[in-house]
């Protein structure tokens, strides 16, 4: 499949991430009608423009289905396209393709993808420990027939931590394990931040030594290696060619797309080392006609160290079982030879559930742009984002260059 | 004999019955295809190769070997406190079909990837689950999970080591010199149980549900299960004995002056087993006698955030 290239992301918004205790409380049909409007602005578009609509169905607090007709209508949006997008982690970058394939098939001309992630107002007979009680099973389904509820749970086998910490053990035992240099990618990710004001962790540099020092969580994950949950929420706009001329800022035309749905729990999938990123990354750059060095900045979801260790080999950045080697041969700061997660990936900015992995198409997006101040990249025209859901389930990746 | 349980436990299906009926018989199987021969875990109605729906359960060839593990250092659910640490794993049970499960007794710092292993079927409630252990390991091969927490901690008591320096309590300079940032090693564990907590409530007057009642704790405690009190768990250190590497000698009387410091940093939840560790803060020189302040911490058994913070200080007369 080859794309016209005539679907590019013109505009973007993002809330602040914010601990959940401290962060305002909206509703998430007030965050879609906020993030929209914001995005619209920096978009440079006209609201009855838009005719297509993804967002999360998962999640989302006023309802948990007809989602995207009800999300329409408190717009005020007559929709060509309406789509819930169910990926988790990779549910921005999901939603970005489908809105570019969608625009180019001529479905619509631009398309809305929102995820709003800050908490609800909690009503009057609702329980205070809600939130609390959906998250008990992480992103294990407790419900009876689910094979993980009858064949995973029994055993303690829930969230995400263990899941990634057995990824990494078996790579341990495999390819060896330099903990250093796992540690190194927090700490450079943890730098860009430093030049991030909306960064969680902006004026909190960390060391090689903090991380390792930092609690074990699941061996062999440190506490520094692990997202932290937050609030927040993302919206952006794709839209076509024609729409292009109105952009306020450099549209980011989507060349290449890839997508990888292999296994719930990795435990069942081939190869616990062959992440389902391989093979969606390969489609992308063969649809852009580009290579891994090709990019000028690569955003790679970040949930983990792990995860970006795996990425960077089965995405073709660095050969298998040389991840390691390449992250301690490289510097992935804004400033350095391979720039990497600039806003200070996942793990430093803050990671608004499945809005967090669209923070990193909008850093993207930005560096495109030129719109990112003191860690802007001297030369940005091409960026490779990927994005995980679940433990290694499900995976995509999108290539973005400058128009 | 089977107790009831707090952790989650599976609700076969008309699918999977005899995946869980051939484990109460000590039968590890799984369904092979009868169209292309594909052999997979877990049950399903069609083969997950080529859609056929003539699967059969059959038994697993083995070799059972280990995939991959992670030691969880916290509890993936409050109701593991008691498997604490945790050591998760992906189990072979023939190559190229794995499955989620737990090891029990083994040794997570020398585990190699692709060990041999052994299953251990766990009686929970009614149902009989899958864990493993390795070859060298002298867990017994079927364990009912309720017997198992209690046998577990009275086979922990600690060999008392002959090897104890003596110390005469007015030997100051020898007692000061055991002034150490370090803790001694933990002591043997003490299963918390809800007779214990009962008990304690009724002792105290202190019957809050959150102690008490393990259905209301269930559902609406932020801990999902009832907790032991702050001030048992303080005291069950009376039952643990602390691994000194000294024993002070040569006093008539040694009286407890009280805390210097009392905090209960984190919950213990009812099931759990706890230990404890210490050391010596401080030592001083008093015209009655020698006082000497140990900060004792008490943790829920591979947990690595102490539940009781205590400083207590010992008067030596």
């Amino acid at each position: 499949m080859s794309l016209k290239n005539s679907a590019a992301i013109v505009g973007c918004a993002q809330y602040k991430p914010e601990r959940y205790a401290t962060a305002p409380r909206m509703f998430h049909l007030e965050q879609v009608a906020d993030l929209a409007r914001q995005a619209l602005q920096d978009s440079g578009l006209a609201a009855h423009q838009i005719d297509g609509l993804a967002i999360n169905g998962p999640h989302f607090h006023e309802a948990s289905a007809f989602v995207p007709a009800m999300a329409a209508e408190y717009l005020g949006l007559n929709l060509h396209f309406g789509e819930v997008v169910d990926l988790g982690g990779t549910s921005g970058v999901g939603m970005v393709w489908r809105a570019a394939a969608a625009i180019e098939l001529g479905v619509c001309q631009a398309v809305l993808c929102v995820i709003p992630q800050r908490m609800a107002p909690l009503g009057p007979a609702e329980d205070p420990n809600w939130m609390m009680k959906a998250m008990r099973y992480g992103g294990h389904s407790a419900v009876f027939g689910a094979p993980e509820a009858e064949f995973d749970l029994p055993y303690g086998h829930l969230g995400q931590n263990t899941g990634y910490a057995m990824i990494a053990q078996r790579y341990k035992g495999i390819y060896g394990y330099d903990t250093r240099a796992l540690a190194k990618i927090a700490v450079d990710q943890r730098a860009n931040a430093q030049a991030n004001p909306d960064a969680l962790f902006f004026g909190q540099p960390i060391s090689i030594e903090d991380v390792l020092n930092s609690r074990m969580v699941a061996d062999p994950l440190h506490m520094l290696e692990i997202v932290m949950p937050v609030a927040g929420g993302a919206a952006l706009i794709v839209a076509s060619k024609e729409l292009w001329s109105k952009a306020r800022q450099r549209p980011a035309v989507i060349t290449g797309f890839g997508e990888q749905l292999q296994t719930k729990s990795p435990s069942y999938a081939p190869d616990l080392l062959q992440t389902p990123v391989g093979p969606a990354s390969s489609r992308a750059f063969q649809m852009a006609g580009l290579k891994p060095s090709d990019m000028d900045v690569a955003q790679i979801y970040d949930c983990y160290t792990i995860t970006v260790l795996l990425t960077l080999e089965d995405a073709g950045f660095a050969p298998k079982g040389e991840g390691m080697r390449f992250v301690q041969e490289h510097s992935l700061r804004y400033d350095g030879d391979f720039p990497l997660n600039t806003h200070g990936g996942q793990l430093s900015f803050g990671q608004a559930g499945s809005s967090g992995g669209m923070s990193q198409i909008i850093e993207a997006v930005h560096q495109i742009q030129g719109r990112c101040d003191t860690r802007q990249i001297a030369q940005c025209h091409t960026a490779f984002v990927s994005g995980t859901g679940g433990v290694m389930s499900e995976q995509g990746a999108l290539i973005l260059q400058g128009a | 004999m089977a107790q009831t349980s707090t952790k989650p436990l599976p609700q076969p299906t008309e699918i999977s019955a005899p995946f869980w009926q051939g484990l109460a018989q000590q039968r590890i199987l799984i369904q092979a295809c009868q169209a292309c021969g594909h052999r997979f875990f877990f049950s399903r109605r069609h083969c997950p190769s080529c859609w056929s729906d003539a699967v059969e359960h059959t038994e697993a060839k083995g070799p059972f070997r280990l995939h991959t593990f992670t030691v969880s250092r916290v509890p993936t659910l409050p109701e593991f406190f008691d498997e604490m640490p945790q050591c998760l794993a992906v189990v072979e049970l023939e190559p190229g079909v794995r499955m989620n499960s737990a090891l029990r007794g083994v040794h997570p710092d020398s585990l190699p990837m692709d060990a041999a292993l052994r299953p251990i079927y766990v009686n929970r409630a009614n149902q009989t689950l899958l864990y493993f252990t390795t070859l060298d390991s002298e867990v017994p091969t079927m364990i009912d999970e309720g017997q198992d927490l209690k046998e577990h901690s009275e086979q922990d008591t600690l060999t008392q080591d002959p090897g104890r320096q003596a110390i005469h309590f007015k030997d100051v300079t020898a007692l000061r010199a055991l002034v150490d940032d370090g803790y001694t090693a933990f002591s043997n564990s003490v299963l918390v149980d809800q007779a214990l907590v009962n008990t304690f409530a009724e002792l105290t007057g202190d019957d809050y549900w959150i102690h008490t009642d393990p259905e209301r704790a269930r559902s609406e405690s932020p801990f999902g299960g009832t907790i032991a009190h702050g001030a048992l768990v303080q005291v069950l250190i009376s039952r643990m004995r602390i691994p000194f590497r000294h024993e002070v000698v040569g006093f008539q009387s040694m009286v407890n002056y009280g805390s210097n410091k009392l905090r209960f940093p984190s919950p213990v939840p009812v099931g759990s087993q706890v230990q404890a560790r210490a050391r010596i803060v401080s030592v001083e020189e008093l015209p009655k006698g020698t006082q000497v302040s140990i900060e004792m911490q008490t943790f829920v058994r591979g947990f690595d955030r102490p539940s009781v913070i205590n400083e207590i200080v010992v008067l030596y007369m």
